[in-house]
């Protein structure tokens, strides 16, 4: 890294301090942001992986899955292996549980296609609009699927998905601008 | 009901003209009426979402939240909770992108 200012050995040191206050300046007002987001979450509900045992049902529910599986190759009869809870497996997975993105029950077993049209893959999903207030916003481009969903919870999931991710950054900021009195 | 942010008291008018606007205050200024904040802010966010830290701290929050109570949480609670681990965690190449523009604008700045 070149150094300008070689000669002057205050300024260059002092415009250390400088760039670090101002940039920690702007972590902090961005740790605001997403504390103000969490709170929002939190208060309103809008978290739906909140219930512990939702959460213990579904990783209790994939264990058993892992756990069956290599005890399944050398049984004769793969129907009445039996698991760590001294539990039949079933071969195809019946276990009912919540979507994390639109909070419908869904059979563990149609898991994946049910997320193939919930999260956008699906030529139907691009055109559903999920939120009354972010649908002013959202733009009308064919080809972007991200723009169906610009609501915060979901912003951070569809910038990854979405080869545009300054497009929905930049709808993020319009999210803020216009919620700002 | 209990206010969910602190803010302190809004300083007195008089008090603030007799004080001379400090070096850090008159960058800041440039910084925003040029635009250049904003959009360092919107880069920082970027990356930050880019490389999981946002993510990071929305569990620590969710985790915090769901010690305390749901309804028990206020927003000053969060920040407190994230501001030490945050700052520690930015990846260094992030930070070291972010003070490379903010030392280019004050060099730009500065003439």
């Amino acid at each position: 890294m070149s150094v300008p200012n070689e000669g002057n050995d205050m300024s260059s040191s002092s415009d250390a301090q400088l760039s670090s206050h101002v940039f920690g300046d702007l972590l902090d007002s961005i740790i605001v942001d997403v504390a103000s987001e969490c709170h929002r979450i939190a208060k309103l509900g809008l978290d739906r992986n909140f219930e512990e045992e939702e959460e213990e049902l579904r990783l209790s529910a994939q264990a058993r899955v892992r756990v069956a599986d290599p005890s399944n190759s050398g049984e004769a009869n793969s129907k009445y292996v039996v698991d760590i809870f001294g539990q039949n497996h079933p071969s195809v997975a019946s276990e009912v549980f919540e979507c994390m993105n639109c909070g419908r029950s869904i059979v563990a077993g149609r898991f994946a296609p049910h997320l193939e049209k919930c999260m956008g893959k699906g030529r139907k999903a691009r055109l559903k609009v999920t939120r009354s207030s972010t649908a002013a916003q959202t733009r009308n481009s064919r080809g972007n699927s991200a723009s169906t969903y610009s609501t915060y919870s979901n912003s951070n999931s569809t910038s990854r998905l979405s080869n545009g991710a300054s497009g929905v950054a930049g709808e993020e900021y319009s999210n803020g601008a216009l919620e700002e009195p | 009901m209990r206010k969910s942010v602190n803010r302190p008291p809004t300083p007195d008018v008089a008090e603030n003209q007799e004080k001379e606007p400090t070096l850090q205050e008159l960058i800041n200024i440039e910084l925003i009426e040029s635009g250049e904040k904003e959009r360092l802010m919107e880069l920082l966010r970027e990356r930050l979402i880019e490389c999981g830290w946002k993510d990071e701290m929305k569990a620590l929050c969710r985790a915090f939240i769901k010690k305390k109570g749901r309804n028990n949480v206020t927003v000053d609670d969060l920040v407190h909770v994230m501001t030490p681990k945050g700052r520690a965690s930015v990846p260094d190449s992030v930070k070291a992108e972010l003070l490379q523009r903010i030392r280019t604008f004050l060099v730009s700045a500065a003439l």
